[in-house]
């Protein structure tokens, strides 16, 4: 009867766990569907070759993915320029140079960046960052791209500072020791052996900060003016894919060209990220293979 | 997330078993007045909840034709395109105006002009002045600050000038922040809702007096101006409805056109219909 009870326990609990698993799977095969479908049904009315080449959107007209497309990759790269040479820095430092105590203080503090609510940053972006801006560079007003790129920065920096660590971390003693036994100082190993031994870790972490900042939506929303021409620069006023989305679907009607639009800019974001987070997944297993 | 809200919504129906609610959707620059009508009214007649959110003119059309609201606030008519998706539901609809509202077009006080004409100022915002120059001549360039296309304000500006606003035009977030950055920025112009400058926020900035062709410029602060009809951008602000549920906000709409209503839309910064 006791074991009786016992493999009926076990049969059930096969039987949650394997649905909740599922369910999950569902969950991205459904969102996956949706965007697709809605797309598809947005190309049957607008040429891909127009979606992909005219360099205007203005919905009921003209649906063109180009300006939004170089707004997000502006704002996302110049994130990247500026968070990943500090994050990288910090690391090192966190894991090679800072005494364990310190390293104990300041990773959760680091970390805690992540907390901030993106709503909170987007705000410091109006009334610290853009005056500041414009005073710098003497401009009119400081919503632009350069604005929203250093608000993704500090946003993707806790992911970027914890991954390279662990990549940092990961690089067997033996190989410092040598360099070191070889009559490198401190810096030839940390620059010549160290970092080079944890690249691939470094590449995910720049990787899965960069989906970060593709995917964020508020900050930018909020911080970047929204005008939707093509930007010649980090000082004009950009409208990435995302606050296009969060812009405009409230207002649009339901089945229409504009609504499967949102759907088929949706549906490129997403491939976009899901590129560049595959890669960083792809990268951060070889280290995972590496460091076992 | 929908789920949510709405189970969010059906409980809060539940708790209030006595009394009905009318939940109201749409326009930004309405949704402050709304605030403050349903808040009287609500004192009025407790046990008729009104419910109140802003989100654009057309978020409150979809909303209402997606069955989320029972008035949907509007500060423009409704689009062709609208009126065929309520046509394809079987959806009768309804209008009332129940104000009129100005739009004003700000600019630093820094600036030396102080009236545009509607030519100008769609010359301006369809891009095809890009700097000072032919207006004051400053060679400064002109800086847009206009709303979010979800918004009714926007969508009117671009439909009565007839116009498609410039691709450097920037999109704020609301009337303070484009208010916020005409007051640094000298070279700047925007448009707000009169209501919002009226009510106190004129520091640092000014607001134009408009005419067309060799019509008196005339200011969106005028209220007999507007009473007469002879400021350009002004325009009836709507509440569109479902004609089966005019039963159950018929005490509202009254309300709105009662004397304390038009008072309280007075005090806001509107203009009542009736005056």
């Amino acid at each position: 009867m006791n074991t009786k009870k016992r493999e009926q326990i076990d049969i059930l609990f096969k039987f949650i766990f394997k649905g909740t698993g599922l369910i999950t799977i569902a969950l991205l095969a459904g969102i996956f569907i949706m965007l697709f479908s809605n797309s598809i049904l947005f190309f049957f009315k607008i040429s891909p070759v127009d979606f992909f080449t005219g360099s205007q959107w203005d919905p009921e007209t003209h649906y063109s993915i180009q300006p939004l497309l170089v707004s997000t990759l502006l704002v996302a790269v110049g994130s990247m320029l500026i968070a990943v040479p500090l994050g990288i820095f910090t690391a090192a430092y966190l894991s090679e140079l800072a005494p364990k105590k310190l390293q104990m203080f300041l990773k959760p503090i680091i970390e805690m960046l992540a907390a901030i609510p993106s709503v909170a940053i987007g705000f410091l972006g109006i009334v610290l960052v853009g005056p500041g801006l414009a005073n710098i560079f003497g401009i009119q007003n400081g919503l632009n791209a350069l604005n929203g790129s250093i608000l993704l920065a500090v946003m993707a920096l806790p992911t970027i500072v914890t991954i390279s660590e662990d990549a940092i971390n990961a690089v067997p003693k033996s190989h410092r020791e040598a360099s070191l036994a070889l009559g490198a100082n401190k810096w030839e190993t940390l620059f010549k052996v160290t970092l080079p031994a944890a690249l691939p870790g470094l590449i995910a972490a720049v990787m899965l900060g960069l989906g970060r900042a593709l995917g964020e939506t508020m900050t930018v929303l909020m911080a970047t003016g929204n005008s939707a021409a093509i930007p010649e620069g980090f000082l004009d006023s950009v409208r990435t894919i995302t606050a296009t989305i969060a812009i405009e679907l409230g207002e649009v009607p339901y089945q229409t060209t504009h609504y499967f639009a949102l759907f088929a800019i949706a549906a490129l974001l997403f491939m976009i990220t899901l590129v560049v987070n595959l890669l960083g997944e792809y990268f951060a297993n070889r280290l995972r293979k590496f460091h076992a | 997330m929908r789920f949510f809200t709405f189970l969010f919504v059906s409980l809060f129906s539940f708790c209030s078993p006595k009394g009905e609610t009318i939940k109201i959707k749409g326009s930004d620059t309405e949704v402050n007045l709304a605030v403050v009508l349903a808040e009287q009214f609500h004192k009025e007649n407790e046990d008729v909840l009104v419910s109140i959110s802003g989100g654009g003119s057309g978020l409150g059309l979809a909303s209402l034709l997606n069955g989320n609201a029972d008035i949907a606030n509007s500060s423009r008519s409704m689009k062709q395109s609208e009126f065929d998706l309520f046509k394809q539901k079987n959806i009768e609809i309804e209008s009332f105006v129940f104000a009129q509202d100005a739009i004003a077009f700000v600019v630093s006080d820094k600036q030396t002009i102080d009236s545009l004409s509607s030519n100008e100022i769609a010359k301006i915002l369809s891009g095809e002045y890009s700097n000072w120059t032919s207006l004051n001549q400053s060679s400064k360039p002109i800086t847009i600050y206009g709303r979010q296309s979800n918004s009714g304000t926007h969508d009117y500006v671009k439909s009565i000038l007839k116009i498609q606003f410039s691709a450097y035009a920037k999109q704020m977030n609301g009337n303070a922040q484009i208010i916020e950055a005409i007051k640094a920025d000298a070279s700047g112009i925007g448009y707000v809702s009169a209501g919002y400058v009226l009510n106190g926020n004129t520091t640092g900035i000014k607001v134009l007096s408009i005419y067309t062709g060799n019509s008196k410029a005339v200011s969106p602060l005028n209220a007999k101006a507007i009473a007469s009809g002879s400021y350009y951008f002004q325009r009836p602000l709507f509440q569109y409805y479902k004609k089966n549920d005019y039963e159950k906000i018929k005490p509202f709409l009254d309300f709105e056109k009662s004397v304390i209503g038009a008072k309280i839309i007075k005090e806001s910064g509107y203009y009542p219909v009736n005056k």
